[in-house]
């Protein structure tokens, strides 16, 4: 795993002090594809944290589970957006944007902070754990409706609708 | 490369915990009246299910196990009724020491936390279809 191949997380090198045009050439040819890489990289972020919840719900009786959460998904700078790379901006200075870099959608799990804890010492919520599953499924939903969308327009693009 | 029969496996092991759970409580509901026949016998003894998390390192993942079939050291409930064959010399029978309504809401709570996983599965199952059909077009 690690996201390993995926140019969302600014393999191709910005070379600092100026702009790159060829870069900027190259970014209307793999968009499309890289919006592929970054709803797949969604499409995994998602199915673990499903294994998660199901680990949450299945231990919901345990003495002293507490309920696990993945970080929330980003992509490139972390505000969940695609780097622009359409559109980026000149940068003068190296130290004035970082493009890309972490977020490849293999978040950390980490411990949850629990509304309510048993005496038993269990703190996962039932409820707070189906809202969960059923918000995630829907999110997948999307992501894969998405995905669809995505290749219909590539296959469009080829003239082969 | 977790796929989405981890979530399935971890849903199913919560699965066959609660119903294990289940199992124990119809034994205590079972025995609810089985007294000894004689005033020295032992009547049935109220049984605890426990649970613990088990790391599963094939999966990655924590998986729930039923634990230990504990037993309930609580009091035996006493009642006057002097001609059963095991009353003691005041006329008191030893029954055990299960108490139906906590059974009840035991039963309850099995039956919830089962059909939360079953919730799991279906929502797993229709993203492994949705995956399908990004195939589909």
């Amino acid at each position: 795993m690690g996201g390993q191949g995926l140019p969302i997380n600014g393999e191709v090198p910005l070379s600092p002090g100026r702009g790159c045009p060829r870069r900027r050439c190259d970014a209307g040819v793999t968009m499309g594809i890289q919006l592929l890489d970054a709803l797949a990289a969604k499409m995994r972020w998602d199915q673990q944290r499903q294994d998660l919840l199901a680990q949450n719900v299945a231990n919901s009786d345990t003495p002293n589970y507490r309920g696990q959460e993945l970080e929330p998904f980003a992509v490139g700078d972390g505000s969940g957006r695609l780097p622009a790379q359409e559109v980026a901006m000149l940068d003068t200075d190296p130290r004035f944007f970082q493009i890309g870099g972490g977020a490849d959608g293999t978040a950390k799990p980490g411990q949850q902070l629990s509304f309510e804890v048993t005496p038993e010492g269990n703190g996962i919520s039932i409820e707070d754990e189906m809202m969960k599953v059923s918000a995630n499924q829907m999110d997948y939903q999307m992501v894969t409706s998405l995905y669809t969308r995505s290749v219909g327009i590539l296959r469009t693009a080829i003239g082969r609708a | 490369m977790s796929d989405f029969n981890n979530s399935l496996v971890i849903a199913a092991s919560g699965m066959h915990a609660q119903s294990a759970r289940m199992t124990v409580i119809a034994e205590n509901l079972a025995n609810v009246d089985s007294a000894g026949k004689t005033p020295t016998d032992t009547p049935y003894r109220r049984q605890v299910p426990t649970f613990k998390a088990v790391f599963d390192h094939e999966l990655d993942a924590t998986k729930v196990q039923i634990g230990k079939v504990a037993y309930d050291m609580s009091d035996f409930q006493e009642r006057y009724e002097p001609g059963h064959p095991a009353a003691d010399a005041r006329g008191y029978v030893r029954y055990p020491n299960v108490n139906p309504q906590i059974e009840a809401m035991d039963m309850r709570e099995a039956q919830r936390s089962y059909e939360a996983n079953l919730n799991v599965v279906q929502a797993t199952r229709s993203m492994q279809g949705q995956t399908i059909n990004i195939l589909k077009g």
